[in-house]
Formats: structure tokens, sequence, C-alpha cells
């Protein structure tokens, strides 16, 4: 598990690296080489949605998603542990729903109607398909939060 | 009737982020739990995911990583202390000298970075063990570094000002930028008000005047970094480049200062580009989930209820932006600012801008108004970060920070009543 936040990890700071020269390569195409480049500005959008979710889930592995937290600090032992069983179990509906399922069909129909990018000319599934694979990741996460709530030994106990 | 859906989105909502469910989350559910009542789970699902990820691809948002990463590159390739020990030459010798250098030197931070969060963290750490040592109290510190980082938020560049410019449907970013500076910087001369009562009540340190050839020598040394402010900003307002490019240019810029001031080292890049990920990608999680749940309330028709029972209130503008800015200050103790400004923006705009007030000048109100929430409890993450900074905790540092918090909501009635403030600098450039 950590592991798999290491390289995913490396794999957002790589993102952030294409998705800032391209902005740069656009820059440089339209002044330096007076010949602006056609598909920077599609290539940076798509990594943008692909470094939002796959960051968000990311984000969401270390526990960084900001929440009030006055309920579940002033509660105790018992309780509190099923309070944050309950928090990780409503994301991981919203997720399930929203980002697995949701995206997943989101997935299927711009694949099946064959719908293509503008500029590059990928199939727009390949966009979309970071949807259910960020939501699969946070959903990994937040199982291995809620199991870690119940083993006393843990420490780990953010939503 | 809309009455059901808006009871339904407040209160899912409330429960949501009550119980403790992160921000993103609560958002995304409560506005999934909406959706459900009026059409079926399939069709709700897949909209919401389509929302959430059209939501993101946008040009104008990439400037918000760009920017983050260039604070951070600001932090850490020495930009940062060349810009406070310009401020501290400028503002150390008068009453209260070291609140004052960090006012200055968080307007300065703004000047050339987008976030409040980057501003409060390399400030405080900088100067708060400094303020401590000349035998200012911590939590003093603590609460002019935390209202003070807020100033950045309103001179450009900023990225909520971006955020603001999307939400509103266009409001052009340069207009916006020009607009930010005479509010930043009055709210900051407010805050250097209080804090110089506040520091001669107790009796605070006044530094030396600093040599005049010690400022000129502080000054070149900072020009550099100032110079960034010359690229992004003029190059936006030029017509250069836009907003977005501008940021990557402030990266590659930055990222070139902070090796030429052998600051930065090729191999501590990856854990920069991750850190400002990780920053970044909370903020567009947030936003993600607050546009499509913007979608699902003008879908539902709840722009249109809360316009209409608004304006059953009153219908004098004076009264409305009252109102507005009441409800704001309410919204912004909970909610952090980017969502604020996603949800709040389509419901309020279309009002104000019927009663003839200008869209640049109210996201000016809006984005000053939740900066005051951005620093009280129970979420508000510039308040978080300077605390985690000080060393010290919420409760303590609340007290010092209620004057300044009265400095703050002056400025903010003075920029609610007098619009020229905000909109006389861009009348200049043809806005």
């Amino acid at each position: 598990m950590n592991k798999l936040n290491t390289y995913l990890g490396y794999f957002l700071a790589f993102l952030m690296g294409i998705m800032l020269s391209s902005v740069c390569w656009q820059v440089f195409s339209r002044y330096i080489l007076s010949s602006p480049s056609s598909f920077t500005d599609e290539l940076a959008r798509y990594l943008l949605i692909w470094i939002g979710l796959l960051g968000g889930a990311y984000a969401s592995g270390q526990g960084m998603h900001l929440a009030i937290d006055l309920l579940p600090t002033k509660l105790e032992g018992k309780s509190q542990i099923r309070l944050n069983v309950l928090i990780n179990i409503l994301v991981i509906l919203f997720v399930l729903g929203a980002l697995v399922v949701g995206g997943l069909r989101l997935v299927y129909i711009t694949y099946s109607l064959g719908q293509t990018s503008a500029a590059m000319q990928i199939p727009l599934a390949y966009v979309y398909i970071i949807l259910p694979i960020s939501g699969l990741l946070i959903i990994t996460y937040k199982i291995r939060d809620i199991l870690a709530l119940n083993n006393p030994k843990s420490t780990q106990n953010k939503a | 009737m809309e009455v059901t859906e808006v009871l339904i989105l407040i209160t899912s909502f409330v429960v949501f982020l009550g119980i403790g469910v992160p921000i993103a989350w609560s958002i995304g559910l409560s506005g999934i739990v909406t959706l459900l009542v009026s059409i079926d789970s399939l069709p709700a699902f897949t909209t919401y995911a389509q929302r959430m990820a059209t939501g993101l691809d946008s040009f104008t948002l990439l400037a918000i990583p760009f920017f983050v990463l260039a604070g951070q590159l600001i932090n850490k390739g020495g930009l940062a202390q060349r810009l406070i020990l310009l401020a501290k030459n400028m503002m150390g010798s008068l009453p209260g000298g070291l609140a004052h250098v960090n006012i200055v030197a968080a307007m300065l931070f703004g000047a050339i970075a987008g976030s409040a969060v980057a501003a409060a963290t390399a400030i405080g750490s900088i100067l708060g063990p400094r303020m401590e040592e000349e035998g200012y109290s911590k939590e003093f510190g603590a609460a002019v570094n935390i209202t003070s980082s807020t100033t950045g938020l309103l001179i450009p560049p900023s990225n909520i000002l971006i955020v603001y410019s999307l939400a509103s449907g266009g409001v052009s970013i340069a207009a916006l930028f020009i607009a930010g500076y005479l509010p930043g910087i009055l709210t900051g001369f407010m805050l250097m008000v209080v804090a110089a009562i506040w520091a001669k009540k107790k009796g605070f340190p006044v530094g030396e005047r600093t040599k005049f050839s010690e400022l000129y020598k502080s000054f070149l040394d900072a020009i550099p970094a100032l110079f960034l402010l010359v690229i992004v900003i003029g190059g936006i307002i030029a017509g250069i480049f836009t907003a977005t490019e501008a940021s990557a240019i402030a990266v590659i810029y930055t990222l070139g200062l902070g090796f030429f001031y052998k600051e930065l080292k090729v191999k501590e890049l990856p854990k920069i580009f991750l850190d400002s990920v990780s920053t970044t990608s909370i903020v567009l999680l947030l936003i993600a989930t607050s546009i499509a749940m913007s979608w699902v309330m003008s879908f539902e028709e709840i722009p249109q209820t809360v316009s209409a029972s608004l304006l059953a209130l009153s219908d004098n503008p004076i009264v409305i932006l009252l109102m507005i800015n009441l409800i704001l200050l309410g919204v912004g103790t909970f909610m952090d600012m980017t969502p604020a400004v996603l949800i709040f923006t389509p419901i309020f705009l279309p009002i104000v801008m019927e009663m003839g007030i200008d869209p640049i000048h109210f996201g000016i109100i809006m984005i000053l108004n939740l900066s005051i929430g951005l620093c009280t409890p129970p979420v508000g993450s510039v308040l978080f970060i300077g605390v985690g900074v000080a060393g010290t905790t919420i409760s303590k540092v609340i007290k010092p920070l209620l004057p300044l918090f009265i400095a703050m909501i002056v400025a903010l009635m003075l920029i609610t009543f007098f619009p020229q403030i905000s909109l006389w600098l861009p009348s200049l450039f043809g806005f």
C-alpha cells in the first residue's frame, strides 16, 4: 500500500512536469516559432483532469482532504470508531456511485459513440477512464482506513 | 416548487459536514442526494461523473497548479527571504515594527504568488521566531501572519480571482487582477493600523531605523523576485499571454532564479512537484464536486428560488449587498473559499447585476469577505497553517485575531460601498 502511494506520487509529479512543458511549449511555439501548436491546449486540459482526480485519490490516501473534525474528536472509544467508519462508508458510497458506476458508464457511452477529441483525435473514453480508476483507488484506501480503525494497534483513523 | 430541493441540499450538506465527512465529499454527496430526488440513479451518477470531469476541463484552471508550484519555488528558492528582508528594511522602524514587516512581506509575496497558504507558511516560519525573540507574543505574531497573508488573495496574481472569473461565466481575469490591487493594499493598511495600536498598547519594541544604503541593497537584491510581477501581471495586461501561460512562465522563472541563487537542487524537484500536486489536487477535487453541485442547483432552479426570496425581502441594493455579505461571512466560517465561490457566485451574481453592480466589484467583495472566513474556525485553511507554523493553538490565537477581524470588516464595508476602490484602476486600463 505504501509502495502504491510512492509510485502514484512519482506518476503525479511526472504528469505535472508534462503539463508544465506543454503550456510552455504553447508560448514558445507561438512567439519563437510563430506557428502556434494545436495540441498543447487540449493535452494540458486533459492532464489537469487526470491530476485533479488521481491527485484527489492520492490526497485521500494521505487523509489530506479538509474536514470539520469537531464531532469525531469529541467522541471517544467505540462511538468515535463507529463515526469514522460511517464517514468512510459515506465516502465510498459517493465514489462508487459517481466515480466508478457513473464514470464507467460515461467511458462506455463515449467509447461506443466513438467520440474523439478535437485536436489530438484521441478517444474521449481514454480521458474519462481516470474517473473509475481514481474511484477504485479511493475505495481501496477507504477500506484500508476502515480495517485500520477496527484494528486497535493501528493509529491511523483519518477519514 | 423547488423549496424541497433547497431544503434537501442544505440539510444533507450540513449533516455530512457536521459529522466530519471531508468538505469535497460532503459537497458531492449532498449534490447527488438532491439530484436523486428528481432523476433516476444511473443517469444521475453518469451526469455527476461527467460534470466533475468537464468541470476540470478548463485551460483557465491550469493556472492554479502552476501558481501553487511557483509559490513553492519562491519559498524554497530563496526569493521569499529576499522579499522579507526588503519589507523589514522598509517597515522595521515603525511602532510594532515586525508586525508591519509581516504585513508588507505578505503583500509583496501576494504580488508575486497566487496563494495565501504559501504566504502564511513562508512568512510565518521565517518571521515568527524573530517576532518572539523581540518580545512579541507568539499568538499576536500568528494572528498578524494569518490575516495579512489573505491580502495576497486580492493582490494579483490570485488563484481565487481566476476561480471567480470561471464561476462568473467569464469576467476578464486581467480586469479582476488590476481591480484587486487597491482593495488588497487597503486591507493591508487597515491591518497595519490595528497592529500599530495594539503594539503601542502592549509596548512591543520598535526596531532601529535601517540605513538607506542597506534599504537600497535589499531592494536591489529583491529586484529579480519583484521582476516576476512585471512578467506575470505586465504580460497578462498587455495581452502577451493568458493567465495560464503567465503562470507557467512564472514557474520557469522562479525555477531559474532558485538554481541561480543555488538554493534549489535538481533532486529536490520531484518532492516539490509532488507537494504542489497534492496541494492542488485537494483544490481541484473541491472544484470538481462544487461545479457538479452548482450544476445540480441550476438544474433544480435553486438560484431563482434564492433570488426570489432575497428580492422579496428588499429591493434596495445596499440592503441586498449587506445581506449577501452577512450570508457569505456565515458561509465562510465553515466552507473553504474555492467551493464557496463556485457555488455562490451563480446564485448571487445575477441578483447584484440586476441591481447594476459591476461583476468585477462584486468579485472583489466576495473574495475579501470569504478571506475573513479563511481565518476563522471551524474551517479556515489559513488559520490552520498559521497556527501550525507558529506552534500555538486556535483557541489562544482568537483573542489577538478579533481586532484584526474588525479591521478586515471595516475594509470590506469600505470596498462594498465605494465601488471606485475596485473599479478605478481597471477603468484606467479601459475595462
